[in-house]
């Protein structure tokens, strides 16, 4: 592992890019499966649009693939840490 | 994370950087790199690259086909349609596939080509390409732009650099705006941004996917192929000995160093390599190509224009960067046809045709059967078990049909329906409730199979059935 901690920025990327090409995957699969008129069987009387629960639907996968980003990444950051805790400082 | 089949390990004096330091690169600090601009021969078709796909990206939404948009995946409809084809919810196994296919050939031009795909085709280096002509419209070249940041701010700067940004947003506002015109017709999307009308979700993925383009093109650049790129970590894995790459011929170059024109390189002791940098000045990742082949090479071929030109200018034979295979470098023959490209060829040939053989005998009709569930069965005044159904059927054909329905599986089972005849138009999807009667004496079990058959009248090869549960006494 580096030496060097690696910058907020990135830890950002790892955890926000990965998660975003997981959730269009899952949003396509779930969706194409799906019809939210049949999940929602009154979606009539919703205010939101089939766009709207498209993307809401999206950003709800970005955010569970996003999660578990964030758990792999603080894990593998706490393992390296114990292996090497001269690494904490730094 | 380095090539593991980089050329040239053994060639320069300069050694190449460890896994250690490349792993540490990774997460470094980024410096702004500042390409120079290059003229050549493949500059001019990256240029080429750049306005086909942008041409296509930002026009093929305004095509028209058959009275509706070419390509339009029109999600609040359910439905896909892409010129002549229209692919339903249950098609999305040939999205999928075609995925797969385009992964393949992928596989398949970086075996033999190396990451041309990077060079002259990735929507980021594409972008990137357009964003950086914009900065050297406005900044000015290479010097001028470095002198520009390095200097303290002042009122000319901050006009350059709005200028600039200004212009990157509006060209990225486009960009989000032509994006969602693919899920939403964009002749209607138009008029009602113009007259400030348009829904909180359309706005957010016009501004969503404007920021990424802005983020990506005007800020992240080589870094989303160092940081980001899937493919640009496992490429080197599609690499063998007699792929394309791009090289420095460190055997033609070395020793390196300045010298004048006039100059005699062999009394010198010099090799061709003049040491002018230049290779490295329009490197938009920033890295020197002479260290020998590198993760971080996009293979945009930048620097084979600018040695080239430098060549040329020295009075020397051009080509001491250039494409090549390292069995080439060695001195020995490139094979094209090998193992691994047989292979590729063969499984992308089986996955395309069964792909063409599936879509043009996709049958252009779908039949769901689903079953009330306010009740199990009921029994008529006549004494019959009766259980009541919905049809959804989809014509996923470009015309309407009349369709008869029949259904088999228990003997004496009757149809009735509330409508005279089945009737979809093009492309549509409609429910027909059914009731299906029949005498308990026929019912062998609690729960027997029905089998619902639809085919239209006027062709018989759209054709489908769907099996049903039928529930009765036990």
């Amino acid at each position: 592992m580096a030496d060097k901690p690696i910058p907020g920025i990135q830890k950002c990327i790892v955890i926000l890019w990965p998660s975003f090409l997981t959730a269009v995957i899952a949003s396509g699969l779930f969706f194409s499966a799906f019809d939210p008129d049949d999940l929602f069987p009154f979606g009539a009387d919703l205010e939101i649009s089939r766009l709207g629960i498209y993307s809401v639907g999206f950003l709800l996968f970005w955010l569970i693939a996003a999660a578990s980003g964030i758990g792999t990444l603080y894990f593998a950051i706490t393992n390296c840490m114990r292996k090497n805790p001269d690494s904490r400082d730094k | 994370m380095t090539n593991r089949n980089a050329p040239g390990a053994d060639g320069p004096a300069k050694a190449r950087p460890s896994d250690e330091q490349v792993e540490q690169s990774l997460y470094a600090k980024q410096e702004k790199i500042y390409p120079r601009e290059v003229h050549g021969l493949y500059a001019s078709l990256r240029v080429l690259g750049v306005f086909g796909l942008l041409g296509i990206y930002y026009l093929l939404p305004w095509l028209q086909w058959d009275g509706h948009q070419a390509v339009l995946f029109d999600l609040p409809a359910r439905k896909f349609h892409i010129f002549f084809i229209t692919l339903w919810p249950q098609d999305f196994i040939y999205l999928a596939a075609l995925l797969i296919i385009a992964g393949l050939t992928l596989f398949f031009v970086t075996a033999l080509v190396g990451r041309v795909w990077c060079g002259y085709a990735c929507p980021q280096t594409v972008w990137t390409e357009a964003f950086l002509w914009i900065e050297r419209k406005v900044e000015g070249n290479r010097m001028q732009q470095q002198k520009l940041d390095a200097s303290p701010m002042n009122a000319r700067k901050l006009r350059i650099k709005v200028t600039k940004h200004f212009l990157w947003l509006s060209f990225s506002a486009w960009t989000g705006l032509t994006f969602v015109g693919y899920f939403s017709p964009i002749l209607d999307l138009g008029q009602r941004m113009l007259a400030f009308e348009l829904g909180p979700w359309e706005t957010f993925w016009i501004i969503f996917y404007g920021l990424a383009t802005y983020g990506n093109a005007g800020w992240m650049r080589e870094q989303v192929c160092k940081y980001m790129c899937p493919y640009a970590r496992f490429q080197s894995a599609m690499f063998d000995m007699n792929t394309l790459i791009i090289s420095y011929l460190p055997a033609r170059g070395e020793p390196r160093g300045s010298r004048k024109r006039s100059a005699d390189a062999a009394v010198l002791g010099l090799g061709d390599c003049i040491d002018c940098t230049m290779c490295v000045q329009v490197c938009p990742t920033g890295i020197d190509i002479r260290d020998g082949l590198q993760y971080e090479c996009i293979a945009c071929s930048a620097c084979i224009d600018a040695c080239d030109h430098v060549m040329d200018k020295m009075g020397y034979e051009k080509g001491l960067i250039k494409y090549t295979t390292e069995n080439s470098m060695e001195g020995k023959n490139t094979q094209i046809i090998r193992p691994r490209m047989v292979i590729y060829t063969i499984i992308l040939l089986t996955i395309m045709s069964t792909f063409v053989y599936s879509v043009a005998t996709r049958i252009a009709l779908g039949l769901d059967v689903i079953r009330d569930r306010n009740s199990l069965y009921r029994e008529t005044d006549e004494g019959l078990i009766e259980n009541v159904y919905i049809l959804k059927i989809l014509n996923m054909d470009d015309s309407a049909h009349t369709y008869k329905l029949g259904v088999q599986g228990i003997p004496g089972v009757e149809l009735h329906m509330d409508v005279a005849t089945i009737r979809v138009p093009a492309g549509d999807v409609m429910d027909f409730p059914a009731r299906l009667r029949a005498d308990e004496s026929s019912l062998e079990a609690r729960s027997s199979t029905v089998i619902f058959n639809l085919e239209a009248t006027d062709d018989s090869a759209l054709q489908v059935q769907q099996d049903a549960r039928f529930l009765g006494p036990s």
